[in-house]
């Protein structure tokens, strides 16, 4: 039996989009052939903070959701709450669609980033190569003082 | 006396023993385990409307699920 099931008939509001409507609570069936568990879990864990949710197993592949409302609830909020979790549903199972889709190529990336991360040199690498660079040559007379190339000396440029 | 029936497909054995012990507090509860559920028997209550803290054990229960479902390694591509 789940949480706040009472024994004996009582009035059952109507759903208008068909889910099966309690006095504070919703239910209704998620085929896992196309909404898996981890889409499931992924719904409900983000409705936890809203609702109370609770899962059960009426038949092999398909699970029973039961939305109850924290506080009294119209059948119309509660056709509401359900629909934004079927909703949200649809989002998770997207997700780990593309997730799963796309899982080689992350895997590719991250492998090839730490590739380059670990051949990359070091500080002490590139001061080496500075140091060991061949110096000698200045075409461009960079380090010959301004007074020797232009022969007079005290005087400022013009 | 309420009888709550947690499917093992859908919920961990352990994560029902982590959400009765967090509410050891407010309700007497036993878990029987049975071939394929495990049964959370909720006698006495304290502290708070029953109903409330049977939904509220049920909430946890699915979360501490969840939490150690996403823990756990993912099984490796075939």
């Amino acid at each position: 039996m789940a949480p706040g099931e009472q024994d004996g008939p009582s009035e059952a509001p109507e759903s208008r989009l068909g889910f099966s409507l309690g006095r504070d609570h919703v239910s209704f069936d998620v085929d896992e052939t196309v909404y898996p568990l981890e889409a499931i879990y992924g719904g409900s864990y983000l409705f936890v903070d809203r609702c109370f949710v609770f899962l059960s197993r009426p038949s092999p592949r398909v699970v029973n959701v039961r939305l109850t409302s924290r506080g009294p609830a119209m059948p119309a909020e509660l056709d509401a709450l359900a629909g934004e979790f079927l909703n949200e549903l649809l989002s998770q199972v997207t997700r780990l669609r593309l997730s799963q889709a796309t899982a080689r190529i992350r895997e590719y990336y991250t492998a090839a980033a730490l590739r380059a991360a670990a051949s990359a040199p070091s500080v002490d690498d590139l001061l080496a190569e500075l140091e060991s660079e061949e110096l000698g040559d200045d075409p461009l007379e960079i380090q010959v003082p301004w007074e020797e190339k232009s022969g007079e000396k005290g005087t400022e440029p013009k | 006396m309420a009888r709550i029936t947690f499917d093992r497909s859908l919920y961990t054995p352990e994560a029902v023993e982590a959400a009765a012990a967090a509410y050891a507090e407010y309700a007497d509860i036993a878990l029987e385990r049975s071939g394929d559920a495990v049964i959370a028997v909720i006698d006495a209550v304290t502290g708070g409307d029953r109903q409330t803290i049977e939904n509220s054990f049920c909430n946890l229960a699915l979360q501490e699920t969840i939490v150690r479902m996403r823990r756990a390694p993912a099984p490796e591509d075939e």
